[in-house]
């Protein structure tokens, strides 16, 4: 099953959540857009580290792996929530 | 700053442009080359895209094959950007520790277009710097750019569009959700050129040369027209990754 989520924040950047979830955990996960993080491969291993979790897990998975990211055009906190509402939405 | 190294204006293809900026930018980053300001262009011209962008969302690829429009993937965050042969590019690495940039984001983003928007006034355009990454003038956008930080180094590389080609922007798959809020009806009417802005061409060459003294004042520094290292040659191997289709549409 796959979710996806658009979002636009207010300085015009956009962002999009994708999650397919398969037998209730996460098989691939992507988080595309016009924004800017550092390093980058934080962005790369948010994504890593979703595959496998399932619904109870996933955001303590995010919240632990953004730690180290400095992003630019979004907050750490809607990025979280972003993932969560796209969970959400599968349930 | 003491020196900083220039590489002289010159037109590339897209992975080739990318290819050399990342070259440079380890080189500066494996305190091999000096802090380096590099001026280029685009021929053919190219789309590029930010490193975490799903390509098929932002170009329009039929058109972009149609019009030889080449597509590269950047290694720097951001959006999308038309490059045409008549904009003016720059790229600008030093290593991460360089005191002379800032560590935060948003203050390098204003030390390093800083130089630029001194260029812009020169000629007489009123450019004033929008943050996080924009130089705009009234409300729109002439110059725009994009950091990335690694091996080492700090890279920020963006455009100053002395002119453009109008008749590309198709090959950008504008958003209607994105342009509204800055209230302008699309892409063509909320960026402008310099070419535009003083009614008369202003040549790369002759730009750059303002730019070079520009960043040379702002960072206290001389610059030295030279060669690339031989380490940076390497960039042809890293011309490969930047054509590949793997790279290319990795999101």
């Amino acid at each position: 099953m796959e979710r996806e989520l658009v979002r636009k924040f207010k300085d015009g950047k956009l962002v999009k959540v994708k999650i397919v979830m398969e037998g209730g955990v996460i098989k691939d996960a992507r988080i595309t857009g016009d924004f800017f993080a550092h390093p980058e491969e934080g962005i790369e291993i948010i994504e890593k580290e979703l595959i496998g979790k399932d619904l109870c897990n996933a955001r303590q998975a995010v919240e632990s792996a953004i730690g180290g990211i400095t992003l630019i055009g979004l907050r750490a906190e809607d990025l979280i929530a972003m993932v969560q509402e796209c969970l959400d939405r599968d349930r | 700053m003491k020196k900083l190294r220039v590489i002289g204006f010159e037109f590339g293809d897209a992975p080739f442009n990318m290819a050399l900026d990342e070259a440079i930018m380890r080189s500066v980053g494996a305190g091999k080359s000096p802090p380096t300001l590099r001026l280029y262009g685009w021929d053919p011209p190219a789309v590029s895209i930010g490193y975490f962008q799903e390509i098929r969302e932002e170009v329009d690829l039929e058109f972009c094959h149609e019009k030889g429009i080449q597509v590269v993937r950047r290694l720097s965050g951001g959006g999308a950007v038309l490059h045409t042969p008549k904009e003016l590019t720059y790229s600008f690495s030093v290593e991460a520790n360089d005191p002379s940039v800032p560590q935060d984001i948003q203050g390098s983003y204003l030390k390093i277009c800083a130089p630029i928007i001194s260029a812009l006034r020169e000629i007489g355009i009123p450019a004033s710097f929008r943050p996080v990454n924009d130089i705009e003038v009234g409300k729109r956008k002439i110059s725009g750019s994009a950091q990335t930080r690694r091996f080492g180094a700090v890279l920020q590389h963006g455009t100053i569009l002395l002119g453009m080609d109008y008749s590309l922007l198709p090959a950008l798959r504008a958003r209607a959700e994105k342009l509204t809020e800055k209230g302008a009806k699309d892409i063509a009417g909320r960026i402008t050129t310099v070419a535009e802005t003083l009614g008369k061409e202003v040549g790369h060459v002759e730009f750059s040369r303002i730019l070079v003294r520009k960043f040379e004042d702002h960072f206290g520094a001389v610059a030295d027209f030279s060669d690339l290292s031989e380490d940076e040659c390497i960039a042809p191997t890293l011309e490969e990754r930047y054509r590949s289709i793997d790279w290319t549409f990795r999101r």
